[in-house]
């Protein structure tokens, strides 16, 4: 257990992570803490997992002859 | 031939091997366009600009970074820059308090999951994001989506670590929240 007191607020907008920051400091263990107990953060997160779901999902395909307007627009052909 | 060779022959003036990059990575490119862009016209466009750039400056690549996300960097760019030619309106996120709600409900299992066949769907994810400026909607498309590291979405958008996290948090409330208000209704 942490010592160090976080809020949701606080949870809901730090991204811990390697970079740059220490995973085994104070905050980040007080927020994994948090985590592990707090069913609306959980709540939250798994929501946020969901939207950018969906976002990976959404894929569109390349309109019909945008690869020739491409290559004509590039002075390249198709070989 | 490999990618490393494909590349270094499209430096060396192979117009074919130049073809196949382009045919390579133009899915990649023209998603990632639509991602910001949000518009099917719009996305050709950059696509095109950003294999124009591609073509005219891959000398200058020096392979420290995957091919893509050179062209992340290119299409960021363009798309940052037709942004700020026009004046638009988007949702200030500054208010950073009305981001986050008091409590979070569970049902979002309600929500259909298969979202290539549902246009109802779609168009919440198009309006949702149109009302992000593009500055958050980059980070959020090259990070969360693309899946790109932090320190790597810093330096095609050239902020700071903290500040690609700042928005990225920022984006992401604001997104959940408004696919979560659209379902609530
Ligand atoms: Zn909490």
């Amino acid at each position: 257990m942490s010592d160090e007191k976080v809020t949701c607020k606080d949870v809901m907008s730090h991204i811990c992570e390697s970079l740059g920051e220490d995973l085994d400091s104070p905050r980040c263990k007080a927020i994994k803490d948090h985590l592990d107990e707090c069913q609306d953060c959980k709540n939250y997160f798994k929501s946020v997992e969901r939207t950018v779901d969906f976002y990976k999902k959404y894929d569109v395909e390349l309109p019909p002859d945008a690869h020739t307007r491409l290559l004509d627009y590039l002075g390249l052909k198709d070989e | 031939m490999d990618e490393q060779e494909i590349i270094e022959s499209a430096k060396s003036g192979d117009r074919k091997a130049m073809s196949v990059l382009v045919k390579n990575y133009e899915k990649t490119v023209y998603n990632f366009a639509f991602k910001i862009c949000r518009d099917p016209e719009r996305a050709e466009n950059t696509m095109q600009e950003t294999f124009f750039s591609m073509v005219k400056s891959l000398h200058q690549f020096d392979g420290k970074s995957k091919l893509s996300t050179w062209l992340y960097r290119i299409v960021a760019n363009h798309c940052l820059m037709e942004a700020r030619k026009k004046k638009h309106e988007f949702f200030s996120m500054d208010d950073e308090d009305g981001l986050y709600e008091n409590n979070y409900a569970a049902d979002w299992d309600s929500i259909p999951a298969n979202i290539v066949e549902n246009t109802e769907l779609k168009k919440i994810l198009d309006e949702a994001i149109e009302k992000l400026s593009p500055e958050y909607r980059i980070v959020f498309m090259l990070r969360d989506v693309e899946g790109l590291s932090t320190e790597e979405t810093g330096k095609i958008t050239e902020l700071s670590v903290p500040a690609v996290k700042s928005r990225l948090h920022r984006a992401r409330a604001y997104l959940r929240k408004e696919i979560n208000k659209a379902f609530q209704k």
